[in-house]
């Protein structure tokens, strides 16, 4: 390993004691080049006329059950596509790489994968990543390379949005590459407060794990949640790779919260936090998060019953024109869809088209990744399982639906959903 | 008044898991001067041990009466013994070759075993986090004004009693002589006729019962486990050891209690952010005062 050697060599002209440290280093750092390595896997030898869409989601670790079933989505619109035939017969093929490190999403990893998608001349576009602190870290990679990136997933405000945005687009800030079919968390912040105030929870404590995604979720919920009437306790915020929280619980629960609201993931506390507001006495009392949570039975058992969350799509199983994609999805995997399928599938869509459009443009040949992020940014009414996408000059999707589903018997429940504007 | 008491608690309970991995640190670090990193690790496969079989014995519930018991101790002795033995090989296999070896490459070799570690039981159990079930009824006592669940009871009886047994092994036992022996003078040890691999590969089987008794303890505490707990605990075990004076066995049970206890009220009182800032910045100033740390210097005997 090149960083290894490196690095020992550096410490040769060091004291004996930064010696252990620079080993220390050297020994984390080969670690994390192997697991980019061995998750590399899928990479296909490019042939003459094939296309590659580059994948970045969390393949492994904490993550894994919804990164797998989001992949899922999207080789189903890949593979149907081949199956149909692009324009100037070229193939679409994948580089799917995995930014997940020892287990939990790295944003580190995710620069990592895109620079990788970005040496390959025949990708020309990519999907993912999954989680919005790794889309942050990705965004002004792929802004300054003009490769054309949408999410199915990312759903920080400031990915697309005000100041953030325009210094995360700082490498060229005349051109927007970052796109996502979700809709934003201050979107689903709101929707979150407006559904619990309906169900009368009028005291509401807040825990989030500050992350990019969970701070901006809390932060929404709580702004909207006390604008509309409700009384906010508390705000807390979680350290990295806590697994007591029965301390904060305790101190939570003397303060007779109707709701406790978690900005944040199951991976980063949401699990451990349901499964031990049952030892602080806080069991019959509400917990709500965001589209992070969904998996939080895999983690909390039982106890994750009487969990509520918003998701930033529509129900798939509701939607007509998601029936198709359902029994597709079922049929290749064998499993029921996860909860950013349908999103997966139709970011792929999104990218699919466009490329197919740029193929036509282009005269049958292969096109440039700045033609097909023209035509990514002209998205209109691309027909989709989560309804027609279109994409503002943000890059986010005209007329939003979100849902509200809670978990019974370990199963998820749909409740109820809205529009916004 | 009352919550500070019930935050005691917490602390205490969260202590004595710390506690329980911090002996086995401070014990190996007494007896071949080696920081092994792989302990946490040996602490996770305790839960995972004890998982497989509750698992195994089909229990999924809270349990009751003689199966409860049955279970419980199956699990809890299962979990132990195999995390000794793990504790004994992993010496066998990597340590016991480099114990002349320059101080870093032991060192090294246990940042392998803990990745090892680590990816053995993401083959095993899957890289997502795993529910540990629920089989301790978990009634509350009122001990005055405070409530203590009967988990934070059995956390903190089991953490006390395999200390103390320790304790006591360590000062009257024979190998536990022959412990404090080789800790102080190795070669004079061997000269005295001393079976030095021996002794230490009890050592590490001692360490790794311990680990193994905190894994199970941390299952049935949290209903939950994941093969990467094992670096965090591990790594404020590790720095309960160095508060408490790493080589000193009372020391690795008083820094376990006070870093769970300020742990705990820190997260009560600043917030859970702040925690573990509070924990480090308390070493440092501790460490500032007493270089050797709370205990380090009260006793000249090693183990």
């Amino acid at each position: 390993m090149a960083c290894g050697a490196g690095q020992s060599r550096m410490a040769m002209h060091l004291s004996r004691s930064f010696r252990a440290l620079a080993a220390l280093l050297c020994a984390a750092s080969v670690a994390a080049c192997s697991h980019s390595t061995s998750s590399s896997g899928a990479g296909a030898s490019p042939a003459p006329a094939a296309i590659k869409i580059g994948i970045d989601l969390p393949l492994s670790g904490a993550d894994a059950s919804v990164g797998r079933s989001t992949l899922n989505g999207m080789l189903l619109a890949i593979s149907q596509a081949n199956a149909k035939g692009l324009p100037g017969k070229f193939k679409l093929e994948t580089m799917q790489l995995d930014d997940a490190v020892q287990g939990v999403h790295s944003p580190e990893q995710g620069v990592s994968n895109v620079k990788t998608m970005i040496a390959d001349p025949s990708v020309l576009a990519m999907l993912g990543p999954y989680n919005s602190n790794v889309a942050s870290a990705e965004i002004p990679v792929t802004n300054g390379a003009g490769l054309a990136q949408i999410s199915p997933s990312a759903v920080s405000d400031g990915l697309t949005l005000g100041a953030d945005a325009a210094t995360l687009r700082r490498n060229n800030p005349a051109q927007n590459a970052f796109f996502r079919v979700c809709t934003t968390d201050s979107r689903q912040g709101s929707a979150a407060a407006a559904f619990a105030l309906k169900f009368g929870w009028k005291k509401a404590y807040i825990i989030d794990d500050d992350e990019t995604y969970g701070l901006d979720l809390a932060n929404v919920f709580e702004h909207d949640f006390a604008a509309k009437g409700g009384t906010i306790l508390g705000h807390d915020h979680i350290a990295k790779n806590t697994q007591d929280f029965k301390s904060l619980l305790t101190k939570i629960a003397a303060t007779k919260p109707d709701l406790i609201f978690f900005g944040g993931t199951t991976s980063t506390g949401a699990g451990l936090i349901r499964q031990q507001m049952f030892d602080t006495g806080l069991g019959k009392v509400a917990f709500m998060g965001g589209d992070g949570i969904p998996d939080i039975a895999t983690v909390a058992g039982p106890r994750a019953d009487g969990t509520y969350y918003t998701l930033a799509a529509p129900n798939a199983q509701k939607l007509p024109s998601a029936q198709a994609f359902i029994k597709a999805y079922e049929a290749a995997y064998h499993k029921p869809i996860g909860p950013y399928s349908a999103n997966a599938y139709a970011a792929a869509q999104v990218a699919i088209v466009a490329i197919e459009h740029a193929i036509v443009a282009a005269g049958n040949a292969m096109p440039t990744r700045a033609q097909v992020l023209a035509q990514v940014a002209k998205t209109t009414d691309v027909r989709t399982p989560i309804g027609p996408i279109s994409f503002d000059a943000n890059g986010d999707v005209k007329q939003p639906v979100l849902s509200l589903y809670t978990i019974k018997n370990g199963k998820p429940v749909f409740l109820d959903q809205i529009n916004l504007k | 008044m009352h919550e500070f008491l019930a935050q005691l608690v917490n602390g205490i309970s969260l202590g004595g898991i710390y506690a329980l991995i911090a002996i086995g640190y401070t014990m190996v670090y007494g007896i071949v001067e080696l920081i092994n990193f792989a302990h946490g690790d040996v602490y996770t496969l305790g839960s995972f041990f004890s998982l497989a079989i509750l698992t195994a014995l089909g229990a999924t519930g809270e349990l009751h009466g003689s199966v409860l018991v049955i279970d419980v101790a199956l699990s809890l002795v299962g979990a132990a013994v195999c995390c000794g033995l793990i504790g004994v090989l992993i010496e066998r296999l990597a340590y016991r070759r480099l114990r002349n070896a320059p101080r870093l490459a032991p060192l090294i070799t246990a940042i392998g075993v803990s990745f090892i570690l680590e990816n053995v039981m993401q083959a095993w159990k899957g890289s997502a986090p795993l529910p540990f079930p629920d089989v301790l009824p978990n009634p509350t006592f009122a001990l005055g004004p405070v409530s203590v669940s009967m988990q934070q009871l059995v956390v903190v009886a089991l953490a006390l009693v395999a200390m103390i047994s320790l304790q006591i092994f360590v000062s009257r036992s024979k190998t536990g002589k022959a412990m404090r022996a080789v800790a102080q003078d190795r070669q004079a040890a061997l000269l005295m006729g001393i079976d030095v691999n021996r002794t230490i590969a009890i050592t590490f089987l001692i360490a790794g019962v311990l680990a193994g008794i905190g894994g199970f303890v941390s299952g049935v505490y949290y209903q939950s486990t994941w093969f990467l707990n094992g670096f965090g605990a591990g790594l404020k075990a590790f720095t309960a050891a160095v508060l408490g004076g790493i080589g000193n066995l009372p020391g690795a049970m008083l820094g376990g209690f006070s870093i769970g206890i300020i742990e705990s009220f820190a997260t009560w009182k600043l917030g859970g952010q702040w925690s573990n800032v509070t924990v480090f910045a308390i070493l440092v100033i501790v460490l500032i005062v007493r270089p050797s740390g709370l205990l380090g210097r009260r006793t000249q005997e090693k183990v």
